[in-house]
């Protein structure tokens, strides 16, 4: 297939090896895979808080950059920044274009669960990991099935991934509950949303896995923030490093 | 204005042992509630059933109020229609006064907490007995609900028992649970003996029977419309329903999703007074017409209250329920009310998560609505924390790639030469965590030094 990367302003700048992680992912599993330049950021600061005016041009900006390279889809390590990509250029943009480009964005997990699935053979990984499902992804992209619903079958989209890494455990945090980062919310509310974060990596460590593993890089950087802080003896990841590391 | 929310929560999250303590008693429901959600194979059609129905009640009101109004005057009740608070109060007072009565015992109804009813009463004289306990712990401590179905889930036994010792004569130091109940179960009976009045609130409103369901737990409500020879329910218009399967239906699922029980302890139908009483129902307005003509507002009058939203929010589980300025906390109360300019901060009380949204039972769009008045308010430049000043300017920066490119930089090389004791010191974000270590160089940069542009 052929790809172009969106790679959101966060991951740009403080995060590069998660872009560069699934950008040579993507090219073993056989895509072709461009990145063009000018990307700014899918407007989710601006429009979590209320704000679609402010947010126009940045999604505008992003949605020109997309579309200088033709593509069957575009693909971004980060969910929450795909929610939002999709919804903005649907609702703040009249332009057609932007309109269909909104329906072939896709969340990493999603692009190599669902549109092309990963059938490539893995080479062993020995470690436990503990599944970081975040809620947009969760809730909105239907990466998994959360909790508080009634299905016969729940699905988990970034297990039925990684559990085709031979050797490697896979284990979960007890509830799949905000981690609170909630963009701009981890500033307002610092009080709620610290708390929420470390009540989060106490549940990832009490697994007993050596490392959180995630898709939503922002969420990763909050949890990363409170591991770092209290010197808490685990790795937190983009799963894009895992999956590129037995490719 | 009010306090931001942040400022608010302060005193309750700096004791993080409450905190967790709170958090873990909500959770408890929460994990009850799930057990018996998933008990019902069925429980995802019934929520949809339950949306669609209640959605239909929300565009048929002129009817299905009419039809409720008349067939419970055909069954002997007597019906009012109340345009707001105030006239809700004296109509009320006025039945009570013109009777002669003087003291009125009454089950849990969140509506009289947002007329404020029972001030009003006391000034005319008439005193208010609640009699669902955590309702009656509150009355005692004078202090608000901080849940709409666990009023009083904020305190400890160990404070309920200081305070039954000071107010109702309990051991001191007697904290234990059963032994508490009992004595207020006692104390409560007097009211109940000696009141010449009751008030209920209701849970479903049956059109086409011109009847009406309360449910509760304690069997207070049925203790205290079976006594006096005067009941008073009290109704927001919304509660109505068509028919008695669709209230069955609400009751197959209100106790499930609010406290994990089957279905509550008592549920009963009221269809007529009893020989010799009079039975009234006051049905409020109270701004519910005005909201429900805006289609984004208008399903949070589906809710059923049954408080599973509050008990699955981590907000409001590490925050309290006094952290709130509306009387109603966490999604439900924030997607009511979370418009209110004066409680500007407290549509941001809120990280979008959805899960209220998915544990609500008839598919309220808890996180839409929050969404939608964040919106409102941002165009009537009512945003809290600096962001009326911040924001328009990030638009600018994120709106240019070089802007934004060169502003992520110089925040990137910042962080770069900052010590991280500096960091620390920041506030805000870096109060409990660490700013990440920032790297060289963007992803940009590298891609168009190593394989062009
Ligand atoms: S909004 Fe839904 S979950 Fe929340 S109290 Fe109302 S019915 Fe229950």
């Amino acid at each position: 297939m052929k790809i172009a990367l969106f790679i959101p302003c966060l991951v740009n700048h403080f995060y590069p090896e998660i872009a560069r992680d699934t950008l040579e992912l993507l090219e073993k599993l056989g895509h072709g895979v461009s990145y063009t330049q000018g990307q700014t950021c899918c407007g989710q600061l601006m429009t979590n808080s209320g704000c679609l005016d402010q947010a126009r041009a940045s999604v505008e900006a992003l949605g020109k950059a997309l579309l200088k390279e033709p593509c069957d889809a575009v693909v971004a390590p980060a969910a929450s920044c795909v929610v939002a990509a999709r919804e903005n250029l649907e609702r703040l943009t009249s332009f057609e274009d932007f309109h269909s480009l909104a329906g072939k964005i896709f969340e990493l997990t999603e692009f190599l669960h669902d549109i092309a699935p990963l059938d490539h053979p893995l080479k062993p990984l020995r470690k436990t990991v503990s599944l970081q499902m975040s809620c947009h992804g969760l809730r909105q992209l239907g990466l998994g099935t959360a909790s508080e619903l009634v299905v016969a079958r729940p699905v988990n989209k970034l297990q039925a991934l990684l559990s085709r890494i031979p050797e490697l455990t896979i284990t979960q945090p007890s509830r799949d509950e905000c981690c609170g980062f909630g963009g701009t919310f981890s500033v307002d509310e610092r009080d709620i949303s610290g708390k929420m974060a470390n009540d989060k990596v106490a549940d990832h460590l009490a697994t007993g896995a050596e490392a959180i593993v995630g898709y939503d890089p922002s969420c990763l950087m909050s949890l990363g923030g409170v591991v770092s802080r209290k010197g808490i003896p685990l790795e937190v990841m983009h799963f894009s490093a895992l999956l590129n590391q037995v490719t | 204005m009010s306090q931001t929310h942040a400022r608010k929560v302060e005193t309750f999250a700096a004791d993080e042992a409450r905190v967790d303590w709170h958090s873990a008693a909500l959770l408890a429901l929460r994990d009850k509630r799930d057990l018996q959600a998933k008990s019902l194979p069925q429980w995802e059609q019934m929520r949809e059933s339950a949306s669609r129905m209640k959605l239909y009640v929300l565009s048929h009101l002129p009817e299905l109020l009419e039809q409720f109004t008349s067939n419970c005057e055909a069954n002997g009740m007597e019906v009012h229609w109340a345009r707001d608070a105030k006239e809700h109060n004296e109509i009320v007072a006025s039945i009570l006064k013109e009777r002669g009565k003087k003291k009125l015992v009454k089950s849990k109804s969140m509506l009289t907490e947002e007329v404020h009813l029972v001030p009003h009463l006391e000034k005319h004289g008439i005193e208010c007995i609640e009699t669902d306990l955590g309702e009656r712990i509150l009355q005692l401590r004078e202090e608000p609900p901080s849940h709409i179905v666990v009023p009083a889930i904020h305190l400890k036994k160990e404070e309920i028992g200081e305070l039954f010792h000071e107010k109702i004569g309990t051991q001191a130091g007697a904290s234990d649970p059963t032994y508490l109940t009992h004595a207020a179960r006692e104390s409560m009976r007097q009211e109940f003996l000696s009141a010449d009045a009751a008030m209920t609130g209701v849970n479903m409103a049956i059109a086409d029977e011109g009847a009406f369901v309360v449910c509760t737990n304690e069997g207070n409500a049925d203790m205290g419309a079976h006594l006096p020879d005067l009941h008073i329910a009290v109704m927001g218009m919304e509660k109505l329903v068509p028919d008695a399967d669709s209230a069955a239906l609400l009751m197959r699922m209100l106790a499930r999703n609010a406290t994990g029980q089957p279905s509550t302890s008592y549920n009963s139908i009221f269809g007529a007074p009893r020989p010799g009483c009079e039975l009234h129902i006051v049905i409020v307005d109270n701004g519910r017409s005005l909201r429900m003509a805006d289609r984004r507002h208008a399903e949070i009058y589906k809710c059923i209250r049954c408080g599973a939203c509050i008990n699955t929010c981590p907000v409001y589980r590490r925050g309290g329920g006094h952290s709130y300025d509306y009387f109603i906390p966490g999604p439900i109360g924030l997607a009511i009310a979370g418009d209110n300019p004066e409680a500007n901060s407290e549509a941001w009380a809120c990280t979008l998560n959805g899960s209220c949204n998915n544990v609500c039972p008839v598919k309220v769009p808890l996180r839409e609505t929050i969404a939608y008045h964040r919106e409102q308010l941002a165009q009537q430049k009512q945003l809290p924390y600096h962001k009326n000043a911040y924001m328009p300017l990030a638009g600018k920066i994120f709106g240019s790639p070089r802007g934004l490119s060169m502003a992520m930089t110089a925040v990137r090389v910042g962080l770069r030469i900052m010590p991280q004791i500096l960091q620390r010191r920041i506030g805000g974000w870096s109060k409990s965590r660490d700013f990440p270590k920032p790297p060289a160089e963007s992803f940009a940069h590298w891609y168009r030094k190593n394989r062009g542009e």
